[in-house]
């Protein structure tokens, strides 16, 4: 009773508290009524699109300057994009363009109507926009599984080519006077792109330059104004994705020890294989080191001060992986079992241990601060993403009062929870803080979280004390029991 | 001054207390250093489930941790020997998988996070700690002497007889099977000396027990009536054994008709035939014994003779009788090899594959015992000077276990214990004799010779001159000798447990130029790429040998595994390897065979690899299909087992062969290709294959998996598709030849 009371006031206390950091964290949308449909109350006077096929996923940018021209004050700006999108969607962030110091804006995925095909972001502009004023906005987003293979199967040592489809101009809610989008790849062999009849000097869009596609500058577009553009390009790297991460931080007091545990789901979504896999031509290509899409190895930059570093698999200890740590790095290097092909799987788990002090402190108040990375997947030139990730921090028996605050931008987190997680001879269980996020990007890999929490020296004192006493119960158990005497008595004249 | 402490140090080993608490220390000890010697395995490499059966083992205990215990019992797996399946839940032992799963929830319910692979992996070597206890009681109850049992104990703990079969990750029946051997006889020998229906009880339950864990069961239940039946002709019959017999065997064959693989069979095989049939017997002689005391002597005699050949006449007579009719199962095949060696070689060729299953060859009774080798028939012999009842056990289970032990290189392992008794026995007894300080009196002296004095008044033997050593000298070299054949079995037990019995045979380790140790894992790597990258139902054609290891570590179906229980589906799967693929073809496709797995060891020189095991399994298919599989066709006219260029041709067109070496020439310079495990050249063109393609080799070449290719889109055969996606470019040069002819069908 006591135990699920000092849980509800954590609970109540974390609502509080993570109320400043994040605007929801019950659920990332918010359903709106379904006769709300944002009106033109704003004009996109000039508007910049990058949209950026470099990784592995899409990173777009949309640095847009908007003009209230509504007769009120608004204090919200909308972005349309289709379901589709919106579940792959992630990593929201926007910021004032002439402002970058203040703090992001607050943008959420709101739901008109579930049906609806098209859906809508919310940024929240921190003060509202008087009217006939102007911002300039730099919204960040990524899209996860973003592209699809071009052939669909291709041999093991050709070459492979990605295709994307998105639209030349920004679909925007908004009339927009003026627009430009530029698409970055990483190799400059992009064979086939869509070409838009140009305006003005250029006679047809896009202009190439290196990695670059240059469309636009268009000039005024309608609200909802939509023309496909698809770019296909070569991507001879691997497509990681991981579609779960569940990552355990355990935080040991006693030991003075926090233990790091990764658990990834690992899939190849680039093109397959036409002919299976040929270990003689992997082995040729390997000898003469031959660019290919395969994925063979994975670098984890761990945070200096790592130490006993595991590799397994389900099957077991996984014995291709190197670990170099000094005081200022601490680098893993794992391969896989076998080199990953698209469509193939490989589900995996590292996990390492560091010392304590490198990521706890106490405060003044008494009570204890944890300051770990949120995301430390492995770093790859070509990027990871992240479908789901649930991140675990299990806190010391008896820890309470438990806050936190994360730079993840809050549109991924999908929920957090304070629940009691029982290992280790607990009696009352640990106190563990599981949040919840999606659709992240390696980008995100140096973020960090931020736990703060009680710990009273009576929980320090709970488990020793309550070890020692049943051990001395059992003792005094066994002493009773070997004391009594199962015998009949041999003659009552002897009693 | 300095006599006080010494007299201290010597009065330590004196009050019984300190004794007792010294003999629980040691053991205990013991124990550890019994664990503790298993463990290389784990250090070396990591803690993992060893070889082939122990895969089930952990798959079932997995399944019965997942699903609960009844569901276990009723398990039916759809996903072993596709398309039959097996009645998992009935075909099986389950008192390993119960034991872990038990240590596992105890364990989870103190909230200690254990993996239920460490609790299998650690299973052995905990219940080896047991062993080395239950040794030292069962000892104890031969001799007077606690140092028997202290010795017996720690020779038992890392015995390498024992230690085979036991070290961590060797998850198998005989894990705790040992220990139930070892502890049951104890039980048995404490109900036989008190008579007691409690020990008699206890002595049944761990019979149940052992049962329900390991079909080497049978040994306890042949045993324990031999005994019985010596004791009985040795004049010996009273009514402890009554009594305790009685006990045991009414409620261990209850106990053990409980497991559902046993189930009748108590009373209906011939294994069992002796027990029950001793039952009879001592019944018959309670009554012979109930009627002497009513009638007189002469009479009895008579009474005795007609009686007991009747008796004999009738029972053999319905055995005969019982078992011609068929309600007594006869020997089966497994028992008849164990009386012919040759048996199982010319009839089940699936059970002389196993090569534990092979004659014992002698060196081997060294490598795994050691001096106790020696030690045993001396210990032997000892028991022969007290021959008490229980005495009169160690030899008879001496005898026997021997004789298993040389029949079959597995039983090795039920000899172990009693090797370790008689070893301790002789070797305390010895240093019982030398290590008295003190020097014999010369009243005992008197002793001696007044004994001589009337020398016949008994049997030699029971005669027992008091003999003592009196020369410092000679005690103190007697016992430095036995102190260093001690060290040196030690240091033998623990060569034998590190470079012989701890290698898990999944991984393989070889070190690199530098003597870092370099960990070849083809196995693993292999699996995983099945269970992550293939249908979740996709079966896999292997060797019977790997079917347990692809059950396990890659969650696929297969058609055969080491359960062995179906000899003709396993001979279908040796027809499929050993035929043209014409032939195997259709076979796989009956079989809905998605992938084959093959091990090659060719690049690695690894031994173990299907070509060497290859012989076998024509043998097997052979004893099916004597018509379609000849194992003559696989050697040379010189009668050679051949792979390179002179291979005949049944072999180069057998699919193991093709499916072993196909892309391997592409690996080398042309005509260089060379197979490193039988040294020999390879052809310099290669096996081509038709009907299946090339979907997995592992990095170090010895696991290839193939996939089964669909029929035909254009409805041609597989051989004419493959020779026309070959040979559009070649047809082009004969065209060129002659004037073109309208070809007519």
């Amino acid at each position: 009773m006591k135990t699920s009371a000092v849980f509800s006031a954590v609970l109540s206390l974390l609502s509080l508290a993570s109320a400043d950091s994040s605007s929801d964290k019950g659920s990332s949308q918010t359903i709106l009524s379904t006769a709300f449909k944002p009106g033109p109350v704003f004009k996109n006077t000039n508007l910049v699109h990058i949209v950026s096929l470099e990784k592995n996923y899409v990173k777009e940018t949309i640095n847009v300057a908007i003009e209230n021209i509504a007769k009120k004050a608004q204090d919200a700006y909308y972005l349309p994009f289709t379901a589709d999108q919106i579940s792959r969607l992630g990593g929201v962030e926007v910021k004032d363009r002439k402002d970058t110091s203040g703090a992001p804006f607050t943008a959420e995925v709101v739901e008109l109507n579930p049906e609806s095909d098209i859906q809508y972001l919310r940024i929240k502009l921190p003060k509202p926009l008087a009217p006939g004023a102007s911002q300039t906005l730099g919204i960040n987003y990524y899209l996860l599984k973003a592209y699809s293979p071009l052939p669909a199967a291709i041999k093991q040592e050709e070459a492979q080519f990605l295709t994307y489809t998105f639209s030349a101009y920004v679909p925007s809610v908004y009339t927009t006077l003026k627009q430009k989008t530029e698409v970055k790849f990483s190799s400059a062999n992009i064979p086939d792109y869509t070409k838009l009849p140009g305006t003005g000097d250029v006679k047809e869009f896009p202009q190439k330059q290196g990695t670059k596609l240059t469309y636009g500058p268009f000039d005024e577009k309608p609200a909802g104004a939509y023309e496909p553009i698809t770019v296909r390009f070569e991507f001879n790297k691997p497509v990681t994705h991981m579609s779960r991460l569940e990552r355990d931080i355990e935080v040991s007091h006693w030991g003075g020890n926090v233990a790091f545990e990764d658990r990834f789901t690992l899939y190849h979504l680039g093109a397959n294989l036409s002919s299976l896999f040929n270990r003689v031509k992997w082995q040729q290509a390997q000898y003469y080191k031959a660019p290919t899409h395969a994925l063979k190895e994975l670098r984890f930059p761990l945070r200096p001060g790592s130490a006993d570093p595991y590799y397994t698999d389900v099957i077991g200890n996984v014995s291709t992986s190197k670990f170099r740590a000094n005081d200022k790095e601490a680098l893993l290097d794992i391969k896989p079992r076998y080199p990953l092909f698209g469509g193939w799987k490989y589900p995996f788990t590292i996990g390492w241990n560091s010392d304590a002090k490198n990521f706890l402190r106490k405060t003044a108040a008494g009570g204890y601060v944890l300051n770990v990375p949120f995301l430390e997947g492995p770093k790859q030139p070509e990027g990871v993403e992240y479908e789901q990730v649930e991140l675990r921090v299990i806190l010391p028996e008896g820890a309470e009062n438990v806050k936190y605050t994360t730079s993840i931008p809050s549109q991924s987190i999908t929920s957090a929870d304070v629940v009691i997680h029982k290992t280790f001879l607990d009696t009352i269980g640990r106190t563990a803080l599981v949040i919840k996020a999606r659709n992240l990007v390696d980008d995100f890999r140096d973020r960090e979280l931020i736990v703060s929490y009680d710990y009273p020296l009576s929980a320090a004192l709970r488990k020793p004390v309550i070890i020692f006493g049943s051990l001395v119960a059992v003792f005094v158990g066994a002493w009773v029991i070997g004391n009594i005497k199962l015998e009949f008595a041999t003659s009552p004249s002897k009693k | 001054m300095s006599a006080e402490p010494i007299q201290a140090l010597v009065d330590v080993g004196k009050g019984k207390t300190t004794r007792g608490v010294l003999r629980v220390i040691i053991l205990a000890l013991i124990a550890g250093a019994s664990i503790a010697s298993r463990l290389f395995s784990v250090i070396r490499f990591e803690s993992i489930i060893h070889e082939f059966d122990p895969w089930f083992n952990f798959r079932a205990t997995k399944y019965l941790v997942a699903n609960g215990f009844y569901n276990f019992w009723d398990w039916f797996d759809d996903r072993t020997w596709h398309p039959l399946g097996r009645v998992t839940g009935g075909t099986l032992y389950p008192g390993l998988m119960v034991t872990s799963g038990a240590i596992y929830h105890a364990l989870r319910t103190l909230t200690i996070p254990v993996d239920i692979r460490n609790v299998c992996v650690l299973l052995a070597p905990g219940f080896s700690g047991l062993t080395a206890i239950a040794a030292y009681l069962l000892t104890n109850e031969m001799t007077v002497h606690n140092s028997a049992g202290l010795l017996a104990a720690i020779f038992m703990g890392i015995a390498p007889g024992y230690i085979s079969r036991s070290v961590a990750g060797s998850y198998d029946n005989e894990a705790i099977a040992i220990f139930l051997l070892v502890f049951t006889f104890y039980l048995w020998i404490k109900a036989l000396k008190q008579g007691s229906m409690l020990w008699g009880a206890l002595c049944a339950l761990f019979y149940g027990y052992m049962v329900a864990s390991w079909g080497g069961y049978a040994f306890i239940t042949c045993l324990l009536p031999l005994h019985a039946f010596v004791l009985i002709c040795m004049g010996r019959y009273s009514t402890r054994l009554y009594v305790s017999y009685t006990t045991w065997y009414a409620l261990g064959t209850l106990a053990s008709m409980q497991i559902p693989f046993v189930g009748f069979l108590p009373v209906k095989t011939s294994e069992h035939m002796p027990a029950l049939g001793i039952f009879g017997f001592l019944q018959l002689l309670a009554f012979l014994d109930y009627v002497r005391s009513a009638i007189p002597s002469r009479q009895f005699q008579t009474f005795l003779w007609l009686f007991a050949g009747g008796t004999f006449a009738i029972g053999l007579a319905g055995l005969v009788v019982a078992t011609s009719a068929g309600i007594i199962a006869p020997w089966s095949g497994r028992f008849y090899s164990l009386w012919d060696t040759g048996y199982a070689k010319i009839h089940i060729p699936i059970i002389a594959s196993v090569s534990e299953h092979q004659p014992t060859a002698w060196p081997a009774f060294f490598f795994d015992l050691n001096m106790l080798v020696y030690l045993f028939p001396v210990g032997v012999y000892l028991c022969f000077q007290k021959l008490h009842d229980e005495h009169v056990f160690i030899i008879v289970y001496a005898v026997f276990g021997s004789y298993f032990a040389g029949v079959m290189v597995r039983l090795m392992l039920t000899l172990t214990p009693v090797v370790c008794i008689a070893g301790a026995i002789a070797v305390s007894s010895l240093l019982d004799t030398y290590l008295d300080a003190r020097s014999p009196k010369p009243e005992e002296q008197v002793a001696e010779s007044s004994e001589k004095k009337a020398p016949k008044s008994g049997l030699k033997s029971t005669d027992k001159p008091l003999v003592g050593i009196y020369g410092l000298w000679s005690k103190s070299a007697v016992v430095a000798a036995m102190g260093v054949y001690l060290l040196l079995f030690v240091m033998h037990c623990t060569w034998v447990t590190s470079n012989a019995y701890s290698s898990p045979s999944v991984v393989l380790a070889s070190r690199m130029p530098d003597g870092s140790q370099h960990i070849i894992d083809d196995y693993r790597e292999a699996y995983q790429w099945l269970r992550q990258n293939t249908k979740e139902d996709a079966k896999v054609m292997s060797w019977w040998d790997y079917g347990y290891q692809i059950g396990g570590m890659a969650d696929r179906p297969t058609l055969v595994d080491n359960n062995t229980w179906n000899n003709t589906h396993i001979a279908t799967v040796g027809k499929a390897m050993s035929s043209r693929e014409e032939v195997s073809y259709p076979i796989m496709r009956q079989h809905e065979v998605d992938y084959v797995l093959v091990v090659f060891g060719g690049l690695l020189g690894y031994s173990g690899d299907d070509i060497n095991k290859f012989l076998w399994m024509v043998r097997i298919a052979e004893g099916i299909w004597p018509d379609e599989v000849s194992e003559r066709a696989f050697f040379t006219p010189r009668g050679e087992y051949k792979v390179d260029a002179e291979a005949t041709e049944t072999m180069k067109n057998s699919l193991m062969y093709k499916m072993s070496y196909y892309n391997f020439n592409n690996l080398f310079p042309p005509g260089q290709a060379i197979d490193r495990m039988r040294q020999a050249r390879l052809p310099e063109v290669g096996p081509t294959l038709s009907t299946m393609e090339e979907a997995f080799t592992s990095e170090n070449w010895i696991i290839r998996i193939y996939k089964v290719k669909d029929l035909d889109n254009l409805g041609r055969d597989h051989i004419s598709a493959a020779a026309f996606d070959r040979g559009l470019k070649k047809k082009r040069a004969p065209k060129k030849k002659g004037p073109r002819v309208l070809r007519v069908d």
